[in-house]
């Protein structure tokens, strides 16, 4: 269970003012469960990221993991970035197993372990290229399985598929979702898609900017659907995901949603 | 899963792209154009001396010029042969760059991580490097001796700065991102220098050494032309003191082989150092 708790985030403009990335922020990522993130660029939701995963000290306020207060990066919580940040000198086998090799397993030992996430992610061909050989959607299922190969507790994942044409955007989610299916493995995802956030989100908190803090959330179950039928189309004709996306629709754009703070 | 679709949708559509693009004139290669200058140029050349349109004192001919190659590569000039010359050269080059390698790439590295090494050395870096090399050789010369030292010392500092400012610069391009990945990964601070930082920088301390064996060279044979008893310098001026023409034409084309040759090796080693340069 990963506890936010009071999370804010202050640091000074360029103009002498003070930016309020993340403005007491609280929220629970419980077990098998994704938690979806929502809201447009600069609304805070890459800052809490960043915070979860050490990369940013709060100013205020807790973040802690099964008990443990969060202080810096560490191999329990596993990143996937928008921006894949593979070695480009390694190939794709000894990316996926770099983890690995910095907790000194023996080589034969993680090569075994990679070799499983790279048919998990249907890429066990491609493990002796270089990752500039690789299409982005590949990079990208390289950069998943790199994050997995330490078995960390908790994924987070800065808008990975944003950079992602929408073909190969939608191949990646069906991905995703059958992956947290067989895993179960706690995700906190970031997007600025209401429809990514609906189809892969148990929970969706929809974010504010300047203060960045939550301002509603809301429950959906479409992902399990999602991972079963792999098919995206009945889904987006489900009554209740046209509900839910336009209340959020509404919610994004409406000029008021400050005032929305407790929202639920 | 039909994640298969993915290769059928992303890959051949990519290479299609790529082999149906046209390239630029930018990228096409100019080999042949080159080759027809050169052509041009050796034409030139041959027909300007052949008809004494220029005094054959001051401009040999192309065969003057190879006679006189066999004549000093068998036979020698100036107190050695050519092979002696161009070794004792060599030597100085290498033992100069050996040390500023050695040197230049660890604090050029410490430089680019630690806020008191960058204070510290760019200091004394930037108050020399800003000086031509033969400007301080007389320095040296008196402190040192006209033997090698003085001129390893002097070359020593002159391929040293490139080659630390671009280790320096080389720790400074790397991604941030790449850090925080490798960190979240849970490596350690050694493991985020030798399996990020040192191979980040890598491209950029190859560029630098490039560098290095170009200003190198330079203020090799500039030094051998001013105090030496060997090396091409030396045996450039020692002809050229006796109007020697063609033996200083000898000089130079040695001279235009071995940096020509430096660029091919250091080209190569890029291929096979920093094959991804530039990918991603």
């Amino acid at each position: 269970m990963l506890q936010i708790r009071n999370a804010s985030v202050r640091f000074p403009a360029a103009d002498g003012s003070t930016v309020h990335a993340l403005d007491h922020v609280s929220l629970d990522i419980p077990p098998s469960s994704i938690v979806v993130a929502l809201g447009a660029s600069g609304c805070g939701k890459s800052t809490l990221l960043n915070s979860i995963a050490g990369f940013l000290p709060l100013t205020e306020g807790s973040i802690t993991l099964d008990g443990v207060e969060i202080k810096q990066p560490g191999g329990d919580r596993g990143v996937v970035f928008q921006k894949d940040t593979l070695l480009p000198w390694a190939n794709v086998i000894d990316n996926v197993a770099l983890g690995l090799k910095y907790q000194g397993v023996p080589k034969s030992e993680r090569y075994e372990s990679a070799r499983k996430l790279l048919r998990l992610v249907d890429l066990t061909e491609f493990a002796d290229k270089p990752p500039y050989e690789l299409s982005g959607g590949m990079r990208q299922r390289v950069g998943i399985a790199r994050a997995l190969a330490t078995d960390p507790k908790i994924l987070l994942m800065d808008e990975p598929f944003g950079a992602l044409d929408s073909l190969t955007r939608e191949t990646m989610q069906q991905l995703l979702a059958s992956l947290w299916a067989r895993t179960e493995k706690q995700i906190f995802f970031i997007t600025h898609s209401i429809e990514e956030a609906l189809i892969l989100g148990t929970e969706i908190v929809v974010m504010s900017p300047r203060p960045g803090r939550i301002i509603a959330r809301y429950s959906a179950d479409f992902v399990r659907q999602f991972a079963e039928t792999g098919d995206i189309g009945p889904i987006m004709s489900d009554p209740r995901f046209i509900e839910l996306r336009e209340a959020i629709r509404d919610l994004i754009h409406r000029p008021d949603t400050r005032g929305f703070g407790g929202l639920q | 899963m039909t994640i298969a679709a993915d290769h059928r949708t992303d890959i051949p559509a990519e290479a299609a792209k790529n082999s149906r693009r046209r390239l630029p004139a930018t990228e096409r290669g100019t080999l042949g154009i080159s080759v027809a200058t050169f052509s041009v140029l050796a034409a030139l050349w041959l027909v300007a001396t052949k008809y004494h349109w220029v005094s054959s004192l001051f401009f040999p001919s192309p065969d003057e010029v190879v006679r006189q190659f066999v004549d000093v590569a068998t036979f020698g000039y100036a107190d050695g042969s050519l092979l002696d010359h161009v070794l004792s050269s060599l030597g100085r080059l290498f033992a100069a760059l050996l040390i500023g390698v050695g040197l230049g790439i660890p604090v050029g590295l410490a430089m680019g991580i630690n806020r008191w090494a960058r204070g510290v050395f760019s200091v004394p870096i930037d108050l020399y490097w800003g000086l031509p090399p033969l400007a301080y050789l007389p320095l040296l010369i008196i402190w040192l001796g006209i033997g090698e030292t003085s001129k390893i010392v002097l070359l020593t500092l002159s391929t040293f700065a490139p080659i630390c400012f671009s280790a320096q610069a080389g720790v400074r391009s790397v991604p941030p991102e790449r850090v925080n990945a490798a960190l979240s990964l849970g490596a350690n601070r050694a493991q985020i220098f030798t399996s990020i930082i040192l191979p980040s920088a890598l491209p950029e301390i190859l560029t630098g050494l490039r560098i290095a064996i170009g200003a190198g060279l330079s203020t090799l044979v500039a030094a051998e032309l001013i105090a030496a008893r060997s090396g091409i310098g030396y045996m450039i001026m020692s002809a050229a003191n006796f109007l020697a023409i063609d033996v200083v034409f000898v000089g130079l084309i040695v001279i235009a082989v071995l940096a020509f040759t430096f660029a091919f090796l250091m080209r190569l080693l890029e291929r096979r150092l920093v094959p991804w340069k530039g990918k991603l």
